[in-house]
């Protein structure tokens, strides 16, 4: 079956009342859970995963991955609306997103995250529609080496990503490093800096560490001088992305949707790294690298529309391999499973109604969320004008709820009452979280992964620069080293 | 070909195993309980194996004996957070109930430090296993070759067969039983999960994977993976042809699987435990959740299905672990 042919296929089984139903459900779920702070797609997920036993596979399925791309949608509003990301993968748009808030521009903010959302996912649907299973075959080839290499180019964007002091930068980079290895250590089994609390064994729950750096810490610093105002004092500008800011936008949309395709590919990927190496990329090739962190609007375009298009990406395994590369495709795989259903190399031939389903969903889901999040920008924005004094409550109570539902265990929240406390020590410090957070997400699969190149290597670390992936990888991570220390130098130089 | 396998399991899932046993969970239901939804916890991730055993049990016990049942993710800690939970913290009432597999057993041995013990949790019904298999390449120098032949490679030049392990668990012990047994020396890969090591194995980053039938299924009806042995004591269904460890290597401790059971903390009032006793058995002698639970690869061991008394058979199990345990030096 050829992939046009697939998809129509796709589209007469998803056209029909109920599954347009259950796909706009997911949408609207999808879409509300990106919104509040601290409840995550993946908890969402579980608690309607009873739900699709009723249904048929097929709209089970599409509700399950509306709501997980639906999360994407979703989680650049509260990081820019009020500086706290609803999803991890929206942590980089509290940079540029939130100061563009402060300056009145919340609804161009938010115009242009939901657009690039939209563009991302679609373009990177065609991407799967077409080419599905040769890109699969190559994924699946994607092996520690690799994903080691990818892992450096990763710590080396997460640099870009310091906004003010460099060595305060590096220094979060170190204790996120620090903060991941609590554990078990994922080669010999051994306990690490677990004090013997069975509570540490697993390491410390990201979601924790993300709604107390950013949520709680946020509340404290603003609680001090905002009590009786509102967060945005600046009055507010237009709802609308100009068309400036869409000259600015078009092209960071684009290179978003590429790399966040690729990223969500690779099992190492999905959309919180993609999310963040677009937004390291757009301040690499951007004119004035000074803008950013001050409200570029790139720095909003680019990672927003990575993240969506990861989420595509990251079908591909899933559908054509049965290969899940994150916990919520893992969680799809699952709601197949129970439908009687093993995804595998063969899926896409034996049953072309259920992988062309999904992917017409898809297609359809994005139209909704699009049709939705417009809208809602104009409400969005409003809630800017309500007094702090309530609404910090209602989110300090949507991150413990939230905090508290990933994992049913009351520990995560003292570790995120811990990480609030710090963070908004830190904050006073002018320390930057973003590149503690993703530290924190790069270092375990870094650890593991060149643990595991070097195991399997007949000549020790040799097997890195062999593999002609992972060489290129640590090539990149090199001249964009070398370059980023060639401007410190020279901006020494020009100083003196 | 590949539908004359599944028409036998097919087949195989009508004759459901629990017939025998059946049990009206309402001739023993206590005159007050359950007021409340009972709570079934699980302690991995939604979405796994053991959270889609679970939450079809609860499905079919929720037809048998019209309770609501609430599925309960508590994770973390690779399941030893739920476990301690279970052991030491979740109230004795008949509301809270663990779906757990044996890797319960090593938790509170190894892990514990002497806080909880397995006999804290009293077995109340037997689901399913899952016995841990070995899969090789089907291409390249190992296409076509058989474990033992794999063996005299790993035995002549040691150390570049390369085999795709989950640290301090089940799939390291058996590598380590085959090691010692047969005098090969296998280069260890540490992954994270069976699954990842059987994409290990696909991607041509490993020799040979561990895993469960459900994981590599799809990759063996594909022909990229080529079944080598299992670790139970019967041939499996699905697989007549593929030899258990046992015959090929000539021992019969080569048995490691998942054992998926129900459990109460211990302390639970005697009829309730009895009332959710039978509500399992109830829903495990449904022909249609067997059909389930079939489709999901798993096999159903005999030792536990036709037991009079379940909890002791399955500790018998969790002794012969602690054996191992203590032979190899893990536990003193």
């Amino acid at each position: 079956m050829g992939a046009l042919e697939g998809l129509a296929t796709g589209f007469g089984v998803i056209l029909t009342p109920a599954n347009l139903y259950y796909c706009f459900i997911g949408s609207l779920v999808g879409t509300l859970v990106g919104v509040l702070p601290g409840i995550g797609p993946l908890a969402a997920l579980a608690l309607l995963l009873p739900v699709t036993f009723t249904l048929t596979p097929v709209a089970g399925l599409a509700m399950l991955a509306a709501i997980f791309y639906g999360a994407m949608y979703g989680g650049s509003t509260t990081s820019i609306l009020v500086n706290i990301p609803g999803e991890a993968a929206s942590v980089v748009t509290t940079l540029d997103g939130h100061q563009l808030a402060r300056q009145g521009r919340a609804g161009a903010a938010l115009g242009i995250a939901a657009l690039g959302s939209f563009i991302a996912g679609t373009a990177s649907l065609v991407l799967l529609t077409f080419f599905a299973p040769a890109l699969a075959a190559i994924a699946i080839r994607f092996g520690p080496p690799e994903n080691f290499g990818l892992m450096v180019l990763g710590l080396v964007c997460t640099l870009y990503m310091i906004t003010g002091s460099a060595v305060k930068g590096v220094l979060t980079i170190a204790l996120g490093f620090l903060a991941a290895a609590i554990g078990i250590d994922v080669v010999n089994g051994r306990d690490r800096f677990t004090f013997g609390s069975v509570n540490l064994t697993a390491g410390i729950e990201l979601l924790a560490v993300v709604i107390g750096l950013f949520g709680v810490a946020e509340i404290l610093a603003n609680v001090e001088h905002l009590a009786r105002n509102t967060l945005v004092a600046e009055r507010i500008r237009g709802l609308w992305p100009t068309a400036a800011d869409w000259r600015a936008s078009w092209r960071p949309i684009l290179r978003g949707s590429g790399l966040g395709f690729l990223l969500g590919l690779v099992p190492g990927g999905g959309p919180v790294t993609a999310a963040f190496m677009s937004y390291a990329v757009e301040r690499r090739i951007a004119r004035d690298p000074a803008r950013f962190g001050k409200g570029a609007i790139e720095g909003v375009a680019g990672p927003e529309s990575a993240n969506n298009a990861a989420v595509g990406g990251s079908m591909i395994p899933l559908l054509s391999l049965g290969i899940p590369g994150n916990a919520v495709t893992a969680l799809l795989l699952g709601a197949l499973v129970i439908q009687g259903i093993q995804p595998g190399p063969l899926f896409m031939t034996q049953r072309p109604d259920l992988f062309w389903g999904v992917v017409a969903s898809m297609y359809v889901g994005n139209v909704f969320l699009l049709l939705l999040n417009l809208p809602l920008v104009g409400l969005w924005v409003q809630l800017l004008r309500v007094p702090y004094r309530f609404l910090f409550p209602i989110v300090l109570l949507l991150a413990v709820v939230g905090t508290y539902s990933a994992n049913k265990n009351v520990f995560d929240l003292w570790v995120m009452l811990g990480f609030g406390v710090a963070g908004y020590a830190l904050r006073k410090l002018e320390y930057d979280f973003a590149p503690f957070v993703i530290a924190f997400v790069l270092a375990p699969l870094l650890e593991q992964s060149l643990r595991q190149s070097l195991v399997m290597s007949p000549d020790g670390a040799m097997i890195l620069v062999q593999r002609p992936v992972t060489a290129a990888l640590l090539a990149a991570s090199a001249v964009l080293v070398g370059l980023m220390l060639r401007r410190k130098q020279r901006s020494k130089g020009g100083s003196t | 070909m590949k539908r004359s396998v599944f028409a036998f399991a097919l087949a195989a899932a009508v004759a459901a195993p629990l017939a025998a046993q059946t049990a009206d969970p309402k001739a023993v239901k206590p005159k007050d309980f359950p007021t409340q939804p009972i709570e079934y916890v699980v302690v991995y991730p939604a979405g796994g194996g053991m959270d889609v055993t679970a939450r079809l049990l609860a499905k079919y016990v929720e037809k048998a004996t019209g309770d609501k049942i609430l599925v309960n993710n508590r994770t973390g800690g690779a399941g030893m957070v739920g476990h301690s939970y279970l052991a030491t913290q979740a109230k004795p009432d008949g509301y809270t109930v663990g779906v757990l597999a044996n890797l319960v057993w090593g938790d509170a041995m190894l892990r514990a430090q002497g806080k909880w013990a397995y006999t804290d949790l009293e077995p109340i019904g037997y689901l399913n296993s899952d016995a841990l298999t070995w899969v090789g390449p089907t291409e390249g120098p190992l296409k076509g070759k058989t474990l033992k032949e794999i063996l005299q490679i790993a035995k002549d030049k040691p150390g570049t067969i390369r085999v795709a392990t989950v640290p301090g668990s089940m799939w390291e012990y058996l590598v380590e039983q085959v090691e010692a047994a047969s005098g090969a020396k296998f280069l260890r890969v540490p992954f994270q999960g069976g699954g990842a090591g059987i994409n290990a194995l696909v991607g041509g980053n490993v020799d040979i994977a561990q895993g469960f039938f459900a994981e590599f299924r799809g990759h063996l009806d594909a022909g990229k993976v080529a079944p080598l042995a299992v670790a139970s004591a019967e041939r499996m269904p699905y697989l007549k042809d593929m030899p258990t460890f046992n015959e090929a290597l000539g021992g019969k401790d080569y048995i490691w699987a998942v054992v998926r059971f129900v459990v109460v903390p211990k302390g639970t009032p005697a009829d309730r435990k009895a009332y959710l006793a039978a509500g399992v058995r109830a829903a495990m002698s449904d022909p249609e959740l067997v059909a389930e639970y079939r489709k999901a690869g798993v096999y159903f061991d005999p030792a536990l299905v036709n037991s009079a008394r379940v909890a002791d058979d399955l500790n018998r199990y969790a002794e012969r672990e602690r054996a191992f345990y203590q032979q190899t030096g893990r536990l003193k």
